[in-house]
């Protein structure tokens, strides 16, 4: 019905305008594919929790420890089958910008509690064996080319160390996790070594941030959270017991309304490059009245130009929009390097976000088309032979 | 006083359009007096008005020896160029003349923005020029609100705003209804003669031609005959 | 010598449809990048407002905030005794406070889910040390009772934060009595006493210990005595200095979103602009030459429709900018990125944030009509001139 070849002379009449519109396309849909990766690694935590883990904070602030004799009293409660402390160290390598989460923990309780941790290189034997040891995450070891058996000096911005003005480490293994429960640029290190380190300063044993609890199979989740926030209900700290889920939300909302601010972000965006194709579309109307009146004279239907219009306008934004999935897959590997890695440790270009931005250009493809098509549709031939361009 | 205002010799210009080269103008000799109305004739693709173009210097030969108002044309820069057509030539088209979104003397005054009088000045220069038209008083209104004959004459005011010596029309009656073209032409020749202007006017009607004083032919890019008038028309 | 403006300022309202297109484009670019430069002016101004040279924060080393600072209480004392150039009151007793900082979860209004809200723990010393610091409704806190103030911004944004409502501490319960104004950060903050707060959450260190200088003491020198401090060796950063400092991770990246999102838009910007530039060169060759056979030089031509492009630019700039002001002063609020804190901030369109817009529009012109404007001036005359 309706000749692509036309449709493809038309666009390649006009080099720079075509070129000009989908290249706003390109740069508008590979910015909407990065924002909503962008919020995807967000709330990435929050989608990979698993369902029988509970995570025991204090529920007064979120920088206060809670006493380590708190896990022998709550591996007593009926459903916990293991055990897991984090303080979070607040260390970063060389540079205060080469900064990633690291936490003092048990290796034994870790992978009990955290099973989808995976080894790659090393071994958890030597980390047991070496006291400074500790494992980290394969997207880290790789960007600052880290091997096993290295020592990495690393400066706490909390805790200072021992002697002199580092925490010296060695690494023990690698590791990739097969959930985004745990994400990839994270170092984890021994309970003793953090204990030991920080007693010449505190003069006493520091408590924990956080516990993270595994419940047995069939254990009642509600019950669990209720008896253990029931026990520390007169203190000393009184806790907090949630779900993994609920856990990782936090750090969303804490981030304030940043995804619906990229979202809004996205529509902003959006309007910009929709009224690029609608000047596009306009312009090109304007030269092809002549044309389309032509067609008409020659027995093509009103339906028949009207989607000739629109199929110019489908095509161009079509091709800017693929290119622009493409450019943001493809840069993925790339912005992943350097501080955005760090902030977003979970961003992935997904499926679903690609099929989402292919359709909103086409989406614009309609929408810039549709006032073009329509006057095509209404035009009459006597009309349109008469206009010259 | 008969100094030649043009001469051509040996002119010689190509073009070259989608892969043909064409030869418009073939080793053209010609001279033309000055304070003289000239009409310039010739069938379609003689080259009546690249020499039109050439003379205005719009355009330059690709080989051949072209002195108009007593300069070489060839020898002069671009910007040259331009600042001597501004100071010598005035240009009258037969379309699209005017700018639309400019008023009738702002049209007329731009010539004007090219010389070095301050702005009352220019202001009072192109109202003379409307006058003589027969215009003045329609000094603020857009082309759209002229008629063609209207707008003709606006255009012509234009060219002579800044006084130039020679004056280049393309087919100046081509868009025009009678009664306008007349108008047009009865300027022209009250120009030429009592404003002593030389004009230069390429056309394909033989009525446009006949209140010209002499008029050549062109044929093939090269001169053909030239006709004298006995006396201009009135 | 140069072609009239008032032909390139009419030209631009004859393509209406184009003209209008090519404004929205601008014009929304300019909104979004004038509304994140607001939000980080907003965000900065209430950390640099009110600092006070003299004032300063001594920190654990290494620290480069309160929450991440630590002193056991011995260690404070003798700081504070052991320091000459710290100013004294009218009884005689050293200028110095020392203060917890920690946080407390408290969930934000309207259902938007929880946020970790400062609360501070003070010694009397520590009113005079804030720059406008004033009780604007109940009263202040007694000391050794457990009793907090609350700061203004707290009162919308946070459920639970009212006059007469009170905050659970672990199992010690803490009524508001009072709500404070002052200058910086601390209207986002809870006020108690120094020791209640330390009991009740358990935390019995120090955070920062912060202290009024006589005058005429040589700020680089005093750091540097403390900062080398054999037994006590602490940071030493000046109310300013420190204030600054809590800006950088949050304010760098509102920073850096608005000009990547500003290069994004604007790069479809420029081509709605490029694109109505070529179209209107299209239609306007035949005025090209009649400027041309005139005597207009070709550089002319380019200036013209260079400054027809720079005013679309302006323009376009112009509504960005009016789209922008209803954003000012909007409240809104978020975690800073370095204290880990909720903090209450304003959309601010200072001057500075206006003429960044402005710069920027017209950068906008200048990127969308440089090419069109080359191909104008590079029109031959017979070219433009040549009937169609």
């Amino acid at each position: 019905m309706i000749s692509l070849k036309l449709v493809r002379r038309n666009l390649l009449k006009h080099k720079m305008r075509s070129a000009l519109t989908i290249a706003s396309l390109v740069v508008g849909i590979f910015l909407l594919c990065v924002l909503r990766s962008l919020v995807v690694a967000i709330e990435s935590g929050v989608q990979g929790a698993k369902r029988d883990r509970l995570v025991v904070q204090s529920a007064v602030s979120l920088f206060v420890s809670l006493p380590l004799n708190y896990q022998a009293k709550m591996e007593e409660v009926p459903g916990v089958a293991k055990i897991v402390k984090w303080q979070w160290f607040g260390a970063y390598w060389q540079e205060p910008k080469n900064f990633f989460a690291n936490f003092a923990t048990d290796p034994d309780a870790l992978f009990d509690v955290f099973p989808e941790i995976e080894i790659v290189e090393g071994s958890v034997e030597e980390w047991r064996k070496d006291r400074r040891g500790c494992i980290v995450g394969d997207k880290i070891a790789e960007e600052y080319h880290w091997k096993v058996g290295q020592t990495i000096p690393l400066i706490s911005a909390i805790f200072p160390p021992p002697q002199g003005d580092t925490w010296e480490f060695t690494v023990s293994a690698i590791y990739r996790p097969k959930s985004t429960a745990i994400d990839r640029r994270t170092m984890f290190f021994q309970w003793e070594y953090f204990e030991k380190g920080v007693e010449p300063l505190y003069g006493e044993s520091p408590g924990t941030g956080t516990y993270f609890l595994r419940l047995a199979p069939g254990a009642d989740q509600n019950e669990v959270m209720r008896r253990i926030e029931a026990m520390y209900e007169n203190g000393p700290q009184r806790v907090t017991c949630s779900t993994e889920a609920a856990f990782q939300m936090q750090f969303v909302t804490m981030m304030g309304n940043i995804p619906t601010l990229m979202m809004s972000i996205g529509t902003g965006v959006l309007i910009a490059i929709a009224l690029a194709c609608v000047n596009t579309m306009l312009m090109a109307f304007r030269d092809q009245a002549h044309d389309v009146g032509i067609m008409k004279a020659l027995g093509f239907t009103d339906g028949g130009v009207a989607g000739y219009m629109l199929s110019q306008s489908l095509f161009l934004c079509l091709l800017g929009g693929l290119l622009g999935v493409a450019l943001a897959k493809g840069s993925q590997p790339l912005l992943m390097m350097g501080p955005m890695g760090a902030m977003f440790p979970g961003y992935d270009v997904t499926n679903r976000t690609m099929v989402i931005a292919a359709s909103l250009s086409a989406a614009i493809g309609l929408v810039a088309g549709f006032v073009p098509a329509l006057a095509a549709r209404r035009m009459r031939s006597v009309d349109a032979l008469r206009s010259v361009e | 006083m008969n100094d030649a205002m043009i001469r051509a010799r040996g002119v010689k210009k190509t073009y070259t359009r989608a892969g043909e080269t064409l030869t418009v103008l073939d080793g053209l000799d010609l001279e033309m007096e000055e304070g003289h109305f000239y009409a310039l004739m010739g069938p379609s693709g003689s080259g009546k008005t690249t020499l039109l173009n050439l003379v205005g210097g719009l355009d330059a030969a690709d080989e051949g020896e072209l002195l108009v108002a007593g300069e070489s044309l060839a020898d002069l820069s671009g910007g040259e160029l331009a600042a001597w057509r501004a100071a010598n030539v005035g240009f009258v088209f037969q379309a699209f003349n005017l700018i639309p979104v400019l008023s009738a003397v702002e049209n007329v005054e731009l010539p004007l923005l090219l010389s070095p009088l301050n702005r009352a000045q220019r202001r009072e220069h192109a109202m003379y020029a409307l006058k003589l038209v027969g215009l003045e008083d329609r000094a603020k209104h857009r082309p759209q609100q002229l008629s063609g004959g209207q707008e003709q004459r606006v255009a012509i005011a234009r060219a002579i705003a800044t006084d130039p010596k020679l004056i280049l029309a393309d087919e100046p009656t081509g868009d025009l209804d009678r009664k306008s073209a007349e108008q047009v032409l009865d300027l022209l020749v009250r120009l030429n003669g009592e404003l002593k202007k030389t004009i230069l006017m390429v056309t394909h009607d033989p009525h446009a031609a006949e209140r010209a004083q002499r008029v050549v032919h062109l044929d093939k890019g090269q001169l053909g005959r030239v006709e004298t008038r006995a006396a201009a028309a009135t | 010598m140069l072609v009239p403006l008032a032909y390139n300022v009419r030209s631009i309202f004859v393509r209406r449809s184009a003209t209008i297109l090519t404004l929205l484009g601008i014009g929304a670019t300019v909104t979004v990048l004038t509304g994140f430069l607001a939000l980080r002016a907003g965000f900065r101004a209430v950390y640099t407002q009110g600092g006070r040279s003299d004032v300063v924060y001594f920190l654990r080393p290494g620290a480069t905030s309160e929450g991440q600072s630590s002193f056991p209480r011995e260690r404070a004392d003798r700081l504070v005794k052991s320091t000459p150039e710290i100013a004294q009151d009218a009884k005689g007793a050293p200028l110095a406070a020392m203060e917890i900082y920690n946080a407390v979860r408290r969930q934000k209004a309207r259902g938007a889910g929880e946020t970790n809200v400062p609360i501070r723990g003070v010694q009397p010393a520590s009113f005079a040390l804030r720059e406008g610091f004033r009780v604007v409704a109940g009263r202040e806190f007694k000391f050794g009772s457990d009793e907090v103030m609350v700061g203004t911004k707290l009162i919308d944004r946070i459920q639970g934060c009212g006059l007469d409502e009170v905050i659970q501490l672990n199992t010690t319960p803490f009524r508001v009595v009072g709500v404070f104004e002052s200058a910086g950060a601390a209207p986002s903050e809870i006020w108690g006493d120094y020791e209640r707060i330390g009991v009740a959450l358990a935390v019995p260190w120090a955070n920062s210990i912060l202290a009024r200088l006589k005058p005429g003491v040589d700020l680089k020198e005093f750091a540097s005595r403390i900062k080398n401090d054999k037994e006590n060796p602490c940071k030493v950063m000046t109310e300013p200095e420190y204030l600054e400092a809590q800006t950088n991770a949050l304010g760098t990246m509102l920073a850096m979103v608005g000009v990547i999102l500003g290069v994004v838009m604007g790069v479809a910007a420029i081509f709605t602009a490029m694109n109505t530039m070529l179209a209107a060169l299209a239609a306007r060759t035949h005025e090209i030459g009649i400027l041309l056979s005139v005597g207009f030089r070709p550089l002319a031509i380019f200036v013209s429709f260079l400054f027809e492009a720079l005013l679309l630019g302006l323009l376009g700039g112009a509504i960005g900018c009016l789209l922008a002001l209803p954003l000012n002063g909007i409240e809104t609020g978020t975690t800073n990125w370095d204290t880990f804190t909720e903090i209450a901030f304003s959309f601010r369109l200072t001057p500075d944030v206006l003429v960044t817009a402005v710069i920027f529009s017209l950068a906008l012109g200048l990127f969308g009509g440089a090419i069109p404007a080359f191909r104008a001036a590079r029109l031959a005359p017979t070219e433009a001139l040549r009937r169609r």
